[in-house]
C-alpha cells in the first residue's frame, strides 16, 4: 500500500514540478552592459586600435582589414547578432526596463538585417566564409517615471532616452572571431528622441527613434559599400579579363 | 577608385518585365540540357552542344530545360521526368515561375526538331542560321563593362552574358539573390536593350558547400596565388551541391591542370569540371 501511495506520489510531485518549468518564462540573459567610469569606448569591441577617423562618415572611426586572405571581400554571408545595449555610467540598472531593451534590441536587430542582406545573405550558423555582425546600442539613458495616468499597458515606466546614443559595431570571422572591419559611430541621430512604449515602432511619437536606429543602419551599409570599392588596379583588372564565355561569339561590327 | 553607391542595390527592387510566376499550366518546346552548358553554351543546338549535354549531364551536372524560342533555362522540380531526355527536344507542361527561373512539371515528352513550325519562333535555337551573336558591338562593351563593374561578386560568382539583338541573356551562377535581380536592372536600363533573358542560378548557401568553397579557394590560393589579388580573383569557383565548376582565365595550360587537380583533391568536392579557359586559346564545354 505504502508502495502505491509512494508512486503516486512521485508521479504527483514530478507532474507539479514539470507543470512548474514548462510555466516558468525562463529569465532572458541580461543584456544591458555599463559604460565604463571615464572611458570614451564601451569596451565592446574586441580591439578598438586600428581605428582611424573616417572621412566619409561624419564623427565615425572606422577598421577594414587589408589582409589578403581575411578581407570583407573574402566572405559571402553574415549572422546578425542581436544588439547589446550600453547604458550611461550614472544609470540606474534597475529602472531600465527588460522589454524596453527587449524592444530597442529588436527593432536595431530588424533595421541591420534589412541594411545588409542584400551584400550579406544572413545566415543563422557559423563557418568558412561566414562573417559575423557584433553591434552595441551605447548610452542608453533612462527618463523621469512616466506619469501613471498617461500609461497603457504596453509603456514602459521610465522612457528609454536615446538623445546621446552612440553604435559600436565590428563584423569579425564566424570562425575565429578575427576582426575583419570595426566601427565607432558618435553620430548623434537621437537627438531628442525616447522609446517609451514596447510598441513603439509603430507609434508615431517615437518616430524619431526609429529614425536614428535606421540610419545607423544605413551608414553601416554605407560604410560596407565603401570598404568593397576596388582600387584602379583592381578595376583594370577586371577590366582586362572579365569577358563572356558565351560561345556564339562577341559580335562584330 | 570606382565609387560604389548605396543606390545599386535599390534597382534590384525594380519588378521584372514579364508574368513573374503563373499559375496557369504552360507547354512549351525544350532542350533538355544540362545546366553546366546550359548556362556556358548560349548558342543554337548543335552537335557539339549535344555532346556537352551528354557527357556533362553523365559526369553528374543536373538536367535542366532550355526554352528554344527564348534560351531560357528552367530547373524543374521532377528531374527524374528529363533524366532521359537530355540532349534532346520536348514538350514540356507545367506551372512556370519566370523570376526564379523554375517549373513545376507536369508532363514530359519527347519531339523531333520536324513537329515545330517553321515559323515558331522555336525554332530560334533549332537552327544555327537564324541564331547569331548578332548587336552592336558598343552595346556588347557596354554591358560587359557594366557587369564587371558590379558590387559584391565574388570569386563564387560568375555572371556572363550574351547579346542576340537587342535581347540580353544574361546566365552563370551566383551565391547572392542579388547579383541575380541587380544584372537584370543594370542591363537593363543600357540604351537598345529591348529584352533581357536572366538565367543567372542562385546558388544554395549551405555548409557543405560553404567549406568546399573554402576548401577549393585555399587549395588554389596556396598553389597559384598569383591569380589571386586584392579583392577578387582571376579563378571563379562555383560550387552547386558538392559539385565544383572551375571557370575564368588562366596563362597555362599547366595552371588550369594544377587548377583543376588541387580542387579535386578538397575533401566533400565530389565532382570538377574544369571550365578555365587559358588565355590565347578559347576552351569550351
Amino acid at each position: 500500500m505504502s508502495l502505491v501511495f509512494n508512486r503516486w506520489r512521485l508521479i504527483g510531485t514530478s507532474a507539479i514540478l514539470f507543470l512548474a518549468a514548462a510555466c516558468s518564462r525562463p529569465t532572458p540573459p541580461s543584456r544591458v552592459k555599463r559604460i565604463p567610469a571615464g572611458q570614451e569606448n564601451a569596451g565592446f569591441l574586441s580591439t578598438y586600435v586600428n581605428l582611424r577617423p573616417n572621412p566619409e562618415l561624419e564623427n565615425t572611426r572606422t577598421y577594414v582589414s587589408h589582409n589578403t586572405l581575411k578581407n570583407l571581400h573574402r566572405y559571402v554571408a553574415m549572422i546578425v547578432e542581436m544588439p547589446v545595449v550600453y547604458v550611461s555610467t550614472n544609470v540606474d540598472e534597475k529602472m531600465i526596463p527588460d522589454r524596453g531593451v527587449a524592444a530597442l534590441t529588436e527593432y536595431f536587430h530588424e533595421a541591420l538585417d534589412e541594411a545588409v542582406e542584400d551584400a550579406f545573405p544572413v545566415v543563422q550558423s557559423a563557418g568558412p566564409l561566414v562573417l559575423r555582425l557584433r553591434t552595441a546600442i551605447v548610452g542608453v539613458d533612462v527618463d523621469s517615471e512616466t506619469p501613471a495616468a498617461q500609461r497603457d499597458p504596453q509603456s514602459l515606466e521610465h522612457a528609454l532616452n536615446i538623445g546621446k546614443v552612440g553604435v559600436e559595431m565590428e563584423i569579425v570571422d564566424s570562425e575565429t572571431g578575427e576582426q575583419i572591419a570595426a566601427a565607432v559611430d558618435r553620430q548623434n541621430l537621437g537627438e531628442g528622441a525616447e522609446v517609451g512604449s514596447v510598441t513603439f515602432t509603430r507609434e508615431e511619437k517615437f518616430r524619431a527613434a526609429t529614425q536614428a536606429f535606421d540610419g545607423w543602419a544605413m551608414r553601416l551599409r554605407a560604410f560596407l559599400d565603401s570598404a568593397e570599392e576596388l582600387s584602379p588596379e583592381d578595376v583594370a583588372r577586371i577590366e582586362e579579363r572579365n569577358f563572356p564565355y558565351a560561345s556564339a561569339g562577341t559580335p562584330t561590327k | 577608385m570606382r565609387k560604389i553607391t548605396a543606390l545599386l542595390p535599390l534597382l534590384a527592387l525594380v519588378p521584372l518585365r514579364g508574368p513573374a510566376a503563373s499559375d496557369e499550366v504552360s507547354t512549351i518546346h525544350v532542350y533538355v540540357d544540362s545546366d553546366l552548358c546550359a548556362r556556358l553554351m548560349l548558342g543554337p543546338i548543335t552537335d557539339a552542344r549535344v555532346s556537352c549535354s551528354q557527357t556533362t549531364f553523365k559526369d553528374g551536372s543536373m538536367p535542366v530545360a532550355v526554352q528554344l524560342q527564348n534560351n531560357m533555362v528552367f530547373t524543374v522540380n521532377k528531374e527524374k521526368m528529363i533524366r532521359p531526355l537530355v540532349g534532346q527536344l520536348a514538350d514540356l507542361s507545367g506551372k512556370i515561375n519566370v523570376r526564379n527561373g523554375t517549373m513545376k512539371l507536369a508532363s514530359a515528352t519527347p519531339i523531333s526538331a520536324d513537329s515545330i513550325r517553321h515559323d515558331d519562333r522555336a525554332r530560334l535555337l533549332i537552327d544555327a542560321r537564324m541564331y547569331k551573336a548578332t548587336g552592336n558591338a558598343k552595346l556588347h562593351e557596354s554591358i560587359r563593362h557594366e557587369l564587371a563593374m558590379m558590387p559584391y561578386i565574388s570569386e563564387f560568382d560568375f555572371i556572363s552574358f550574351n547579346l542576340v539583338g537587342p535581347t540580353v541573356i544574361l546566365t552563370g551562377w551566383t551565391v547572392r539573390q542579388t547579383n541575380r535581380s541587380t544584372a537584370e536592372a543594370v542591363v537593363k536600363n543600357l540604351e537598345g536593350v529591348e529584352r533581357v533573358v536572366n538565367n543567372i542560378d542562385v546558388l544554395p548557401l549551405g555548409s557543405f558547400d560553404m567549406e568546399i568553397r573554402a576548401g577549393v579557394r585555399a587549395a588554389l590560393q596556396r598553389m597559384l596565388s598569383r591569380y589571386f589579388w586584392g579583392n577578387g580573383s582571376d579563378i571563379k569557383i562555383v560550387v552547386k551541391n558538392g559539385q565544383v565548376i572551375l571557370l575564368g582565365i588562366v596563362a597555362t595550360k599547366e595552371d588550369s591542370d594544377l587548377a583543376f587537380i588541387q580542387a579535386n583533391g578538397v575533401r566533400g568536392a565530389n565532382k570538377v569540371f574544369n571550365m578555365l579557359q587559358v588565355r590565347g586559346t578559347k576552351k569550351e564545354a
